[in-house]
């Protein structure tokens, strides 16, 4: 057998990485929220001021509040349309499954930035839904630019690539033989999909909106570019504090309310899935 | 065969999804060789946006940023990737879900916190001012994950026998990894490195934070995008499309024509019933 520096090695350095560049910031980020900021310079005396003001102050609660409704319906409606494309590139992918899952991922590398100008080139004020009403003689929709409906779609089209590219390798690795045998016993396929199908992939699925709803939940970029002046969500405000504002404690105290959020929902979806029965096999069985 | 409307319902639903997501690109891409750029339709060709793009010295400074950050990230991301996927399979034993849990952590951890509390933790507690080699490390984090996922996908069916049976026949450690499994694990690395490397480069929030007045190219891009689009950002939007294509065809190519085959050898499913 080996001797004991091989698991130091492997296990320990990425451990001792992210530990420092990971956990480390993040408690910083704890630590800093119960100090206070004053003239740029910041006080380090424990108070939990800041709670206090994003707890009292209406805009704050509102941010999040809007922030929360803005994530879970992006989520949702991600999930939605990623199941339908996820399952029939499994079942009808054939040959091209691996081309049309790379093809999902182009638009994701692209970065937000350039991904939120190419939004822009679609639903901007010149961009081409208006120029083609324009051109088709009618006038330009108002609906969809600089509204919380065009941040949205931003969203769905940010966030979109990863959902699908989950629930893909969630059906991926389910048993399509399960299906037949289900079949074979009698089962519509309506049942079966229910009964097996759906169950077995929760955990992907669950994993899939989680994904889509952490990210969305700390926007930045989309709310900003692409919502309207009744459209500024949680992180956007977050953001602010870092920038312009200078309050870095508030921020930080904002930050910490997102991660709170996030943690919540994953202990949640932890909760709501019993590994075993999603098929899961996990690592360790070399 | 008569089409039934599940499968037409499904088909119908994946057309639509790529329209929407290729929808803008393609008009982007357009507009940037185009001399009408709002609205192209149909495009009068022309190279002027790319022109003044790529005479535009912000974004040359930028663009070599960019590359620096992307290239060291991708590359200690993916070496920490490679040691931890190892170290899962082979080394964690039943502590493997913690280990798990901490490793694919920062997925679950939005970009602009994990910017934010590094930029804490180096500001303050360190009193670091903004530098690349802050910003590279905060981008390894995130990208860290990404990269072990994808190493993990390929490794999963790997035969750890053959290193055993190289170490039976006296390799040491160091020699058996560099003549048995790299060889053989290369390709899982090489589409961990290209994705690390793309999500690096194109990141803004986690290096927004960190670099201080350095510009990277999507700080660039939105330092441009306050003051409203202008087609030099799509011309951008598209050399970076074109070259995350490029990326990606190359991936393709590989896996397809077998070079990359590994991962999914007929052998080992066989010796694994």
């Amino acid at each position: 057998m080996k001797g004991r520096a091989a698991p130091a090695i492997f296990l320990g350095m990425p451990t001792v990485f992210l530990v420092g560049l990971f956990v480390l910031p993040l408690v910083s980020m704890v630590v800093l929220s119960v100090w206070r900021t004053e003239n740029y310079h910041i006080i380090r005396d424990f108070s939990l001021h800041n709670y206090e003001v994003l707890a009292t102050e209406g805009a704050y609660m509102t941010f999040l509040v809007r922030s929360l409704a803005m994530a879970s319906a992006v989520s949702l409606i991600c999930t939605l349309l990623a199941w339908p494309v996820a399952y029939g590139i499994t079942l009808y992918g054939g040959r091209y499954k691996l081309l049309l899952t790379l093809a999902f991922a182009v638009p994701f590398l692209t970065g937000e930035v350039l991904r939120i100008i190419a939004l822009q080139g679609l639903l901007g004020p010149a961009g081409l839904l208006n120029g083609l009403l324009l051109s088709l003689g009618a006038a330009p929709l108002r609906v969809i630019m600089y509204t919380n409906v065009a941040s949205a779609i931003g969203l769905v089209y940010l966030y979109l690539p990863i959902v699908v590219t989950v629930i893909y390798l969630s059906l991926l690795n389910f048993d399509q033989r399960l299906i037949d045998a289900a079949t074979i016993f009698g089962a519509s396929p309506a049942r079966a999909f229910f009964e097996i199908t759906w169950p077995l992939n929760l955990f992907g699925t669950l994993i899939g909106f989680a994904l889509c709803f952490i990210p969305c939940l700390s926007a930045t970029l989309a709310p900003r570019f692409l919502g309207g002046p009744n459209g500024t969500l949680y992180g956007m405000a977050m953001a602010q504090q870092f920038g312009e504002s200078g309050t870095w404690a508030l921020g930080a105290a904002m930050g910490v309310v997102l991660f709170a959020v996030s943690l919540l929902l994953v202990i949640v979806v932890a909760r709501l899935v019993d590994l075993r029965r999603t098929g899961f096999t996990g690592f360790g069985r070399g | 065969m008569r089409l039934k409307p599940g499968k037409a319902a499904l088909l119908g639903t994946v057309a639509v999804s790529y329209l929407f997501l290729y929808l803008p690109v393609v008009h982007i891409g357009l507009a940037s060789f185009a001399r009408n750029s709002n609205f192209p339709y149909p495009p009068k060709w022309s190279l002027d946006t790319m022109a003044r793009l790529f005479s535009n010295s912000l974004y040359q400074t930028a663009l070599a940023n960019s590359l620096v950050i992307g290239i060291c990230s991708a590359l200690l991301a993916t070496a920490l990737a490679g040691l931890a996927t190892i170290g899962l399979m082979r080394h964690a034993g039943r502590r493997a879900p913690l280990y798990l849990a901490l490793f694919i952590a920062p997925l679950f951890v939005a970009e602009v916190l994990l910017g934010i509390s590094s930029l804490i933790f180096n500001g303050l507690f360190l009193g670091l001012r903004g530098n690349m080699v802050s910003a590279v490390l905060a981008n390894v984090v995130h990208c860290f994950s990404y990269a072990l996922l994808i190493i993990a996908t390929q490794l999963y069916r790997y035969d750890w026998r053959l290193d055993d049976a190289a170490m039976v026949f006296g390799a040491s450690p160091a020699r058996t990894f560099f003549e048995v499994t790299l060889p053989l694990i290369w390709p899982g690395l090489l589409g961990a490195f290209i994705v690390a490397f793309i999500m690096a480069f194109n990141n803004l929030e986690i290096s927004f934070y960190l670099l201080g007045a350095t510009p990277t190219l999507p700080s660039a891009a939105w330092g441009a995008l306050r003051y409203g689009v202008k087609p030099e950002l799509y011309a951008l939007a598209t050399c970076v499309n074109l070259v995350v294509l490029l990326l990606l065809s190359l991936m393709f190519v590989l896996m397809r024509t077998g070079l990359v085959t590994f991962g999914h050898r007929p052998e080992r499913e066989r010796s694994a019933v």
